[in-house]
């Protein structure tokens, strides 16, 4: 059942970008559109939006770059410990629940770690993917996506995308808990 | 918000990094001049082309706990040494750091700005009668500062990163936004758009139904859902755009922007294929046994992303941001 879930979704992934190219430029043509010149006319933009996140992205990586490299992380891990202990969280995994939403690829390796250290398929490993898999890294997201526009006052984006993160990190500890058990 | 947050990521790094270093220097974590002690074994003595000895230091891994008041080596620490006589007379000691160096000593030489070597002085040496084997005592080279010297690298080195990922967006970021002014000529993102108004409609009350940028946020959320991250972000940020373009105050995220980060924060994606490779390249037996977790918990983030997005945009403290007179110089973006 999963493998064939798994299979339908990797035929759809692999073939999505040629066929949404050839369902565009096709209808396109058949609409009369100067597909050449319309499509060189929207990708001038390219270089422009690319430029207009780096402001933004360095002020984001940075801050998270400082702020990973002075340690501080095992200390917010330490003050939440009461919590997560409470909610059955593996202290292992604390680190990578709180890093996920800041560094993607930060979370990627400590991931990687845990599955090293305690083995891809043990409760822990199980945990750890199922919370990579589970929110994406929101402050890269908002940096890149509201600094390609020069968005500067964010709104209540942030608290609901911390939200989103919450809930996505509580959700994978649930599911695991039931399906997995320990 | 995020202002307060962005703010704080940096004090507290800063604030975490000057305490961690008046905490080693007050204590003296990493034993600087402190003599260690350790067994050398000789492989090879000194030539007149080569005045050098070559050969292999071992410390018990009690000893070296013990020195470092540390409890993580394991196993005896055994390095190859080089034993250099300098023309003061000192010897100088470098250790070549491998795989199987302790920890402690790799972010010591990390930190001296050498990753391959630790480097340091002599102070004592008794070699037994037949010159194969010694007793070495030698201080390591001072080090002070980690974690100040370690902000700054990451500060130097994350600000390149984003360089590199912005500028590395250029391509498919043209080659998308290329495709889709195509698909609006066309009139195909209308027809894409028509067939999920009833839900967009619900999602981006503010967004005309028949937007570019439904059309837009629709491409991206497939895209995200398949895992195609390369179509994904520049789909997402040709949605941007189009919000823009109706965003009666620049510079200022609007509701749809909101609502649509939210989404892409969360990042549903019925396979999570980075998280599934990583699990087969650990010898997983069954990788994929995490697609259906994930959908449960990226599910959960996005249901209570979107719940908390549309709660919190009826706000009055959130409403006023959108509707106060746009401030001089925030118009740029027109």
């Amino acid at each position: 059942m999963v493998e064939l879930f798994r299979n339908i979704v990797n035929i759809i992934s692999v073939a999505a970008i040629p066929l949404v190219l050839l369902l565009f430029l096709g209808w396109g043509i058949a609409k009369r559109v100067k597909v050449y010149e319309v499509f060189v006319e929207g990708a001038k933009d390219g270089f422009q939006v690319a430029v207009k996140i780096i402001p933004f992205l360095v002020a984001m990586l940075v801050a998270i770059g400082i702020f990973r490299a002075s340690g501080a992380m095992e200390i917010v891990v330490a003050v939440l410990s009461p919590v997560t202990n409470l909610i059955g969280l593996p202290a292992e995994t604390v680190p990578l629940a709180l890093l996920r939403p800041l560094s993607g690829s930060g979370s990627l390796g400590l991931m990687t770690d845990l599955m090293k250290v305690h083995g891809a398929d043990s409760f822990i490993g199980v945990l750890s993917s199922t919370m990579y898999g589970s929110t994406e890294t929101t402050f890269y997201v908002l940096a890149v996506y509201f600094g390609a526009v020069g968005i500067k006052k964010t709104r209540h984006a942030l608290p609901a995308g911390i939200v989103a993160d919450i809930a996505g990190m509580l959700g994978a500890l649930f599911i695991c808990r039931i399906i997995f058990g320990a | 918000m995020l202002n307060y947050v962005w703010v704080s990521l940096i004090i507290v790094g800063l604030l975490v990094a000057v305490g961690t270093d008046i905490h080693d220097l007050s204590s003296n974590t990493y034993r600087n001049e402190v003599p260690i002690e350790a067994s050398l074994r000789v492989d090879r003595i000194p030539t007149a082309l080569r005045p050098a000895w070559e050969g292999g230091i071992e410390i018990t891994a009690d000893d070296f706990n013990n020195f470092y008041g540390i409890q993580s080596a394991k196993s005896p620490v055994r390095q190859q040494v080089l034993l250099t006589t300098l023309s003061n007379g000192r010897t100088s000691v470098a250790i070549t750091v491998n795989d199987s160096t302790p920890d402690f000593w790799k972010k010591r030489a990390e930190n001296a700005g050498e990753k391959g070597t630790l480097r340091g002085t002599v102070t004592a040496i008794r070699f037994s009668d037949d010159k194969k084997t010694a007793r070495v005592s030698f201080v390591l080279d001072k080090v002070e500062f980690v974690k100040l010297r370690a902000i700054t690298s990451a500060a130097i080195d994350y600000a390149g990163t984003a360089v590199t990922i912005s500028l590395g967006l250029i391509g498919v970021m043209a080659l998308w936004l290329g495709v889709m002014k195509v698909a609006e000529e066309a009139g195909l993102l209308r027809v894409l758009t028509k067939l999920l108004t009833p839900l967009t409609s619900r999602l981006f009350p503010d967004v005309p139904p028949d937007h570019p940028a439904i059309g837009a946020m629709i491409m991206n959320i497939a895209a995200n859902m398949l895992g195609l991250n390369n179509a994904a972000t520049p789909l997402g940020l040709k949605a941007m755009e189009e919000l823009n373009k109706i965003n009666p105050r620049l510079g200022t995220a609007t509701n749809a922007m909101c609502t649509f980060l939210v989404i892409n924060t969360a990042g549903l994606t019925l396979i999570p294929a980075t998280a599934i490779a990583i699990r087969a390249a650990e010898g997983s037996a069954n990788p994929g046994i995490i697609i259906g977790t994930s959908i449960f918990g990226a599910g959960c983030a996005t249901v209570a992303g979107l719940v908390t997005v549309k709660i919190l945009e009826r706000l009055p403290w959130y409403r006023k941001e959108l509707e106060s007179e746009p401030e001089i110089g925030e118009r740029q973006n027109g």
